[in-house]
């Protein structure tokens, strides 16, 4: 019984640890373009920024690459076949309604933004993953809290999308 | 009576603003030891590899930024201070990187290529409140001095580092993610596709241009995209 026992909370105490080490990065290099914009997205220059580096950030915490790296950069063409590249378009953006944020809630009022993502393999632009991402932020907080959740929302859609391709 | 009155409300403003004006300056942080960090590489960035192997020489680092105080990151909690000038801090940045690879000409009229930097932005930027937004910015104007030829690229790195409370911690997550902007905008530059097109556009001229100069000597260019130049009967290949 107290065998058992000890097994069990060593059991206990190493499944996470176990859980929690990282695969090994799937691919060389990743390279996060700025984004563009639709007319009519009416965001400051510095949200773009904000997000390009906000999402190389989140990009690296995937684990799923060795490097990420800026835009323009180059890569050994060894690599090429092994690397991608994401762009992506902003499509929408809502500044939201702070009274209607207040008074109703449940999402009414709030910021938001919409995103199209497309990566592609480096060596030869194939597409390998396509995402439509809308995020929703409180209009009281400010446009780079809304670019954070979006990236953060983007590299879990990019993780996702080339743990499947990958698993083929 | 109502004149009276007049002055007495005139000296009050008066008053007000200077009061006003001595709290601004008595919050103006102030360069100290304790608030000053110095930024430099961890490690130089070893370029890319160019097709032809050119040597640079970096002539001039003007900041057009526009900021009035350069040398403050941030104003909050005392200030934070850079002990250096960014310009200096960008071309030392920049001068150690290529010397690794030895792609640095010791003044320009034995460099291939000479680098004119315009620092656009270096320091923090505005981010979401909930971390720091580092942002190193520049454009290098890439010139051949004998072509008198050049083409301008772009360079840009960011980082983003969590926020503090402590003001030791707040200076440490300051000077981390400067460098790592840095570091980040130099790779940009010396790794960048936009360099190695400049080079070659800018070295591809200068090696066809003399090739109708040489007294005697008959030049071709071959049809790889080299453009190796063979010239006879001196039989000068570069």
């Amino acid at each position: 019984m107290r065998l058992l026992a000890v097994v069990l909370l060593a059991a206990l105490v190493l499944a996470p640890s176990v859980a929690a080490k990282d695969a090994e990065p799937i691919y060389k290099t990743i390279e996060a373009k700025h984004f563009t914009r639709v007319e009519g997205v009416e965001l400051s220059p510095a949200f773009t920024d904000y997000l390009y580096a906000e999402l190389r950030n989140e990009l690296a915490k995937t684990k799923m690459f060795t490097q990420v790296i800026g835009e323009g950069e180059a890569v050994e063409d060894a690599d090429a076949a092994n690397s991608v590249v994401v762009e992506g378009v902003i499509t929408e953006y809502k500044k939201g309604n702070r009274a209607a944020d207040a008074i109703i809630g449940y999402g009414v009022g709030a910021r938001s933004i919409k995103l199209d993502v497309n990566v592609t393999r480096r060596s030869d632009h194939k597409d390998l993953s396509a995402i439509k991402v809308h995020v929703k932020t409180s209009p009281r907080w400010n446009e780079e809290v809304m670019a954070k959740a979006a990236a953060h929302e983007i590299a879990h859609e990019i993780k996702k999308g080339l743990k499947e391709k990958a698993k083929g | 009576m109502g004149s009276h009155r007049g002055v007495f409300m005139l000296a009050a403003i008066v008053l007000a603003c200077a009061l006003t004006a001595l709290n601004v300056l008595a919050d103006e942080p102030k360069p100290t030891p304790e608030n000053t960090i110095h930024v430099q590489l961890a490690a130089p960035v070893p370029p890319q590899r160019f097709p032809k192997p050119a040597k640079f020489f970096v002539s001039e680092v003007i900041d057009r930024s526009g900021n009035p105080q350069p040398m403050l990151v941030l104003r909050n909690k005392g200030g934070v201070f850079l002990d250096r000038q960014p310009v200096q801090i960008v071309r030392e940045s920049i001068e150690q990187s290529l010397k690794t690879a030895d792609l640095l000409a010791a003044d320009a009229a034995s460099a291939d290529l000479v680098l004119q930097i315009y620092v656009f932005h270096f320091g923090l930027a505005q981010g979401s409140g909930l971390d720091y937004f580092g942002k190193v910015e520049f454009s290098v104007m890439v010139k051949n001095l004998k072509t008198e030829e050049s083409q301008q690229i772009q360079a840009a790195g960011t980082c983003i580092a969590n926020a503090a409370v402590l003001k030791k911690n707040i200076q440490k997550n300051v000077q981390a993610n400067i460098e790592g902007a840095l570091e980040d905008a130099v790779r940009n530059l010396v790794r960048g596709t936009q360099l190695r097109e400049a080079v070659a556009s800018l070295l591809k001229n200068s090696a066809s241009a003399p090739a109708t100069a040489p007294s005697g000597g008959v030049a071709f260019e071959r049809g790889d995209r080299q453009s190796e130049l063979v010239f006879t009967p001196g039989f000068q290949t570069r």
